[in-house]
């Protein structure tokens, strides 16, 4: 056991002592209080930090997530216009000959103008002849034109017109005593068909042995075939 | 008896007012010095209490551990060894010993005084 004298109070190295323990004991607390506050600041710091990244990894998953939901989207879309392109590729030339037969439907029905090479048939009375009592044995009857039409459009006439007046799908032909009224207009003989299309089929198909020319010939018609390089023929639009 | 829990009171203040920063490297530095401030704190409690206290001791002590320390860790840093482990532990178990010490010395006195207490009143 140690026993503990009082301490002589020598007033000079009390108070050194005093200072000396003031000294050590306020650069401890300093010491301490200080890296207590650097610590502090670092947890802060480090804790912002962890914040920090922590919503900055949020974002980039957002962002992934995001540029995943993209990238199918795109996929899809990529895969759609595929499709397309692919169906497109074996309609294209679907698409061609529809275009083609449109035109030539257009030009049936009349509602573009027409023009190319072609023939033109006149159909003229014959001279009068007194041997004969009946005048129809000699003029033109609308079933001369109608046969002539008919054999135009079978051999491939893409439109015709009778004395400039274009013949629509729906155009009718009638006998009128000595005229023939077409479509509601009047017209007097000679009757000048013209038809565009490939001259030379035409006119063979129209010169074939016992075919039209010859049946018109025979009803005593004067038949004059013409092969045109350029006929012109207005769309029905704006005749009317 | 009021002194040193004014100091250290006011060194806390101190501590926790300044706003000096100071690079992160040395904050190693900086926990091996409240250590050795520590060990050298309650090494002083403990001669005062054995009655073998010295001024110069105590002083020198204080400082020269406090830069030994901070020297060991610098030059660990340095080398790439952990080196401040070395003060650490010194420090850690020089601080027990002394908390150690100090605990029986206060025991025995508290003893001492009950028994003379009781001999008063009995």
């Amino acid at each position: 056991m140690m026993k503990i004298p009082l301490q002589s109070k020598k007033n000079n190295k009390f108070t050194r002592k005093q200072l000396i323990i003031l000294i050590v004991c306020i650069t401890t607390g300093f010491i301490i209080g200080y890296s207590y506050k650097l610590t502090k600041n670092h947890e802060k710091i480090n804790n912002s930090y962890i914040d920090q990244e922590e919503s900055y990894r949020e974002d980039l998953i957002d962002q992934q997530e995001r540029n995943k939901e993209l990238a199918e989207e795109l996929n899809d879309l990529q895969n759609r216009l595929r499709e397309y392109e692919k169906s497109f590729a074996e309609n294209e030339v679907e698409y061609e000959h529809l275009i083609e037969e449109a035109e030539k439907l257009r030009l049936l029905l009349g509602i573009i103008p027409a023009q190319g090479g072609g023939i033109q048939v006149t159909l003229k009375d014959n001279e009068y002849n007194p041997n004969s009592t009946n005048p129809n044995e000699y003029i033109v009857h609308e079933s001369h034109v109608l046969s002539v039409i008919n054999e135009l459009k079978i051999s491939g006439a893409e439109s015709i017109a009778i004395n400039g007046q274009r013949l629509k799908s729906n155009s009718y032909i009638r006998c009128n005593g000595p005229v023939i009224t077409i479509d509601g207009k009047q017209y007097p003989a000679p009757f000048v068909i013209e038809a565009v299309g490939d001259s030379k089929t035409l006119v063979s198909s129209l010169k074939i042995v016992g075919g039209v020319f010859d049946q018109l010939l025979s009803d005593n018609i004067v038949v004059t075939i013409e092969e045109k390089n350029l006929i012109q023929m207005p769309s029905i639009n704006d005749e009317a | 008896m009021w002194l040193p829990l004014l100091g250290l009171i006011l060194g806390l203040s101190l501590g926790l007012l300044t706003d000096i920063q100071i690079p992160a490297i040395y904050e190693n530095y900086l926990s091996i010095a409240v250590l050795a401030a520590l060990d050298t704190l309650f090494g002083g409690i403990r001669a005062n209490l054995q009655q073998v206290y010295d001024d110069k001791v105590f002083l020198s002590g204080f400082f020269f551990n406090i830069a030994l320390a901070a020297g060991l860790a610098f030059l660990g840093v340095h080398l790439g060894v952990d080196l401040y482990l070395a003060a650490i532990f010194a420090f850690g178990v020089r601080l027990f010993q002394n908390i150690a010490v100090i605990r029986r010395i206060l025991i025995v006195k508290w003893e001492e005084r009950h028994i003379k207490k009781d001999e008063n009143t009995v």
